[in-house]
């Protein structure tokens, strides 16, 4: 199809679309004036029944527990996809070392970037463990933490460079923590039926009300979501960097 | 006032829609993509906002303070993490496309000629 | 401890579990080990659930809360199983499918340590939990986790192609998640729950709603895009033409159908109650399988590539079987089981063949491959077998559906119906006895040398895996395709009633459905007509082949144009599907 014909197509569909959109908008309860029963009841019922404070973290670890596991799996999925790719077209072991760029010279850092980056760096790293531990008590939790360690980990890139940060992290580590960190997820749901309880039955001492230590097997859960993210994440950080270095294809456009 | 998030959720998915088809670039595109998975966030926060709620999280206040729904929140989280993650594998693909043959346009990707036997 | 409920979490859980492990340590497995792990998994699953079909047979559906959250009064707080016999069937089946595959591709993937088997894995987990879940929500994470794995392993040749039909795929079914979640809003703010059974009961106590309409509609529409129906197929053709064979197997055979199963389940147990969505059920997705089925044919008809072509036959059964769901009896329902396993097991023993051509023969092309196969006789014989079975041949399973779900849709919406699935499911079954023909028997005229170039990229597969490790699993499939269709229907008619209560009452009638045998063999006949008019074209008096070449060809030229590869025009079609749903309510 010509581009016009396609916008044309597209637009006529969206005008049919207007008078359903508009009936469907006016027919769902009033902005602020929620009827669903399923949250308020998670409201009411989470903290006496597992003893945490946030609810969020209670829904994603316990109540639906099982949800998060399969968005675990699926950012595994699409982090393995995506290292499969890049790093097949590069040639599978060559990620165990850091790639160069030949005849670009490198270009020196500012001392400015390389002071704050060191600052900042391990500050954001402790950060993100703070939010990743605090899970079950204030906003945060495996997903959140596990995204800001990984990007403390970038900020760790600014400050030593790329040579200095693959000598941190390699390849393997990382396929390591992420996938203990989903096996951990997953066992974690297997161990309550040992006890005779259903798959990812919270059995752990629940801890008391607003205590980090709160939550029982949320925290476990947590752990391992925490350690997949940061793994994940990094690995695509490592991965995508990589490509930067690899040597420009001889054939081009 | 009280439908525009809905509105807003509607108009977000068209115009990423719009985006996606009359993209020049798969940058570009996957983008819009992003656009579009956004207004799914709109509407699913939307609906669970309660006005004059606090946060689902009772740190601060004491259990039983009226509060936002947490479901519509937990889902929407693990979503945007996992949202994240399939943009780098798409941007991986595109990667490897302008690696191979230096050319980006979705208007002249195409997976096989499809030539038809008569 | 408690039996056989325990069971249930196993098959989700044990792949994700053995996937996790395999990542954890991909660099230090030795060479074939992910291979071995990888198919016994996928064997206790199908081992697991094949007794969770049984057991549920005899003891009715079996509930199973994880976390240990059952309901309570008012309101249903954790994510159930609900596992009956048809879902623990499917999953049994799927399960089974991946076995074979994995034998099938031993030592296929062996530069990416482990990492293809780990994407295998998390595959079949998804497809179990999806199958087996009785909550929207978690039907839409393991939706998303079907996809995202399916895009990771479409990309895996990394040639140009490939990364295409990749990238068409991923956008494509990315847009379909984005509706389902959106669907799945519209639901949870109407209702304010998400458990199937307690859905049920709401939409029936809430009567007619705009905002549940609209949901069923995105809903519809997302699953119908993982479904390859018209308007949404076209991106089925492009992935299935550049995914490695074994992944192909599994698309064809098991994850567009499972659209259609998810389909059927929020059809009759969520959205029974709704008059409008039951109207819309009836009327619109029966005219668009219909309307799949024809021009997946025709588009069948003109492929070469044989990948492309298994596709678009793909893409024509996956519209009859929505004229079987769209029905919505049960006697449409019991041929959508029974059509769904029928056409998995053809469709990928159809597909190892082209594998097997591929390694064997360093082409796909049906053109380039003119007499090729003389050497592979099991090869051409199980591909006669296919193309016949796929034409309607009253032998087996595929049979069995096909004669159910042409009774539904004549019953529900008239005779043209069953005209239309007698079209598709002979110019499928044309296409491929036609190619049979050319590549193993040397019939029809010899192409010239310009002709028989072929218009795709050159393609091979690992050529070094050993012939009969490659045909086994596939001589596996089509003889459990031949499992006499009495016995399928039997089981299909029984799984009806604990899948769809609202359908309890009416499976007696289906005792004596499965119009008589007059119509396999006529789809059969038409089949092989249509074959020998291509392969004996040379033969034949030129006014005659004049009139059709002039009818066929703008036709043809015009499907082929619609079917431009170019990712925009798919996404102002899915704008098209949405607008024909608005446009069917407003006025149908």
């Amino acid at each position: 199809m010509t581009p016009r014909l396609r916008i044309g197509l597209l637009g006529l569909a969206g005008l049919c679309l207007l008078p359903a959109i508009w009936k469907v908008a006016a027919a769902l309860p009033p902005f602020g004036e929620p009827t669903a029963q399923y949250g308020p009841a998670v409201n009411r019922l989470g903290p006496e029944l597992r003893h945490v404070s946030n609810m969020v973290s209670a829904v994603n670890f316990d109540f639906r527990g099982f949800d998060t596991l399969g968005e675990e799996f699926m950012l595994v999925c699409a982090v393995t996809g995506a290292a499969m790719l890049l790093r097949g077209a590069r040639g599978e072991d060559l990620s165990a070392r850091a790639g160069r760029v030949e005849g670009r010279a490198v270009i020196g850092r500012a001392e400015s970037t390389i002071l704050i980056s060191r600052l900042f760096g391990p500050a954001t790293l402790l950060f993100g463990l703070y939010m990743a531990l605090h899970a079950t008590v204030t906003p945060g939790g495996g997903f959140q933490g596990g995204v800001v360690i990984a990007s403390g980990l970038l900020l760790t890139y600014l400050g030593e460079g790329y040579r200095g940060w693959r000598q941190l992290i390699g390849s393997r580590v990382l396929d390591a923590i992420e996938g203990g960190g989903a096996l951990l997820f997953a066992l974690a749901g297997f161990a309550p039926m040992a006890f005779g309880r259903a798959y990812m039955q919270n059995i752990l001492p629940l801890g008391t009300f607003k205590d980090v230590f709160s939550g029982g097997l949320m925290l476990v859960e947590n752990a391992g979501v925490a350690l997949a993210v940061t793994g994940g994440f990094a690995m695509l950080f490592l991965e995508f960097m990589e490509e930067t270095r690899a040597l420009e294809s001889e054939s081009g456009g | 006032m009280s439908v525009l998030p809905w509105l807003v959720a509607a108009w977000l998915f068209g115009i990423g829609l719009y985006g996606i088809a009359s993209s020049r670039s798969f940058i570009h595109l996957i983008g819009c993509l992003s656009v579009c998975q956004s207004s799914t966030y709109v509407l699913l926060l939307g609906i669970g906002y309660r006005w004059g709620a606090v946060a689902p999280v009772f740190y601060d206040h004491p259990p039983g303070t009226p509060a936002v729904d947490p479901v519509v929140q937990a889902l929407v989280l693990t979503d945007i993490v996992v949202g994240a993650t399939v943009t780098a594998l798409l941007l991986a693909m595109a990667l490897q496309v302008d690696r191979k043959y230096g050319e980006l346009d979705p208007q002249k990707l195409r997976p096989l000629v499809a030539k038809a036997r008569r | 401890m408690n039996w056989p409920l325990d069971l249930v979490p196993l098959p989700v859980a044990i792949p994700l579990a053995v996937a996790a492990a395999m990542l954890a340590v991909s660099h230090f497995l030795p060479t074939r080990l992910p291979d071995v792990l990888a198919t016994l998994t996928a064997l206790a699953v199908a081992a697991i659930c094949t007794v969770l079909a049984r057991q549920s047979q005899l003891h009715g559906v079996l509930t199973y809360w994880f976390g240990g959250w059952a309901p309570r009064p008012g309101v249903v707080l954790g994510i159930g199983f609900g596992v009956d016999p048809a879902s623990a069937g499917f999953a049994a089946f799927i399960g089974l499918l991946f076995a074979a595959i994995l034998v099938f591709a031993w030592g296929y993937f062996d530069e990416t340590h482990a990492h293809f088997h780990v994407l295998m894995l998390l595959f079949l987990a998804a497809m179990v939990g999806f199958c087996l879940t009785r909550d929207l929500f978690n039907l839409f994470v393991w939706f998303e986790v079907m996809s995202v794995a399916a895009f990771a392993l479409t990309a895996y040749q990394l040639e140009m192609p490939s990364l295409a039909g990749a990238l068409n795929f991923t956008v494509t079914n990315s847009l379909a998640s984005f509706m389902m979640l959106g669907g799945v809003g519209l639901v949870y703010a109407r209702a304010g729950v998400l458990d199937f059974q307690a859905l049920g009961h709401a939409v029936a106590r809430d009567g007619p709603d705009p905002v549940t309409t609209g949901a069923f509609c995105l809903l519809a529409a997302a699953l119908m895009i993982k479904a390859a129906i018209l308007p949404f197929h076209f991106w089925l053709s492009d992935a299935h033409a550049v995914a490695p064979s074994p992944v192909s197997v599994i698309f064809s055979g098991a994850m567009v159908g499972l659209g259609l199963f998810a389909l059927a389940k929020l059809a009759f147990q969520v959205f029974a109650g709704s008059a409008e969505v039951h109207a819309l059920t009836h009327g619109l997705l029966m005219a668009l399988g219909a309307a799949t089925a024809v021009v997946g044919g025709l588009m069948t008809r003109a492929q070469r590539h044989l990948k492309r072509m298994l596709a678009f036959s793909t893409i024509t059964h996956l519209g009859i079987m929505l004229t079987g769901l769209a029905a919505l009896s049960a006697t449409g329902l019991a041929g959508l089981f029974a059509y769904l396993v029928g056409h998995g097991l053809v469709k990928g023993a159809l597909f190892m063949l082209v594998g097997v051509l591929l390694a064997e023969r360093a082409s796909v092309d049906e053109l380039g491959l003119y007499g090729l196969g003389r050497g592979l006789a099991p090869a051409g014989a199980a591909m006669a077998l296919g193309g016949l079975l796929l034409g309607g041949a009253p032998w087996g399973v595929l049979d069995a559906g096909t004669r159910l779900v042409a009774d539904a849709g004549s019953s529900a919406a008239g005779r043209w119906v069953a005209g239309a699935v007698v079209f598709g499911t002979a110019l499928t079954g044309a296409t491929v006895l036609r190619a049979t023909g050319r590549i193993f028997l040397g019939l029809g005229p010899e192409p010239d040398p310009e002709e028989a170039a072929s218009p795709s990229q050159e393609e091979q597969e690992k050529a070094d895996r050993p012939l009969w490790l490659m045909l086994a699993p596939c001589l596996l499939l089509l003889a459990l395709a031949l499992t006499p269709g009495d016995l399928a229907k039997r089981f299909a008619a029984e799984s009806v009633g604990p899948f769809a209560p609202v359908l309890a009452g009416s499976t007696a009638a289906l005792a004596h459905t499965g119009r008589a045998t007059m119509l396999s063999w006529m789809s059969v006949a038409l089949a092989v007509a249509v074959a020998a008019f291509d392969l004996g074209r040379a033969h034949l008096p030129r006014p005659l082949l004049a009139a059709v070449d002039a009818l066929s060809r703008p036709l043809f030229l015009v499907l082929g144009e619609l079917h431009s590869g170019l990712v925009g025009d798919y996404v102002v079609w899915i704008a098209v599907g949405l607008a024909c749903f608005s446009i069917y309510l407003a006025f149908g």
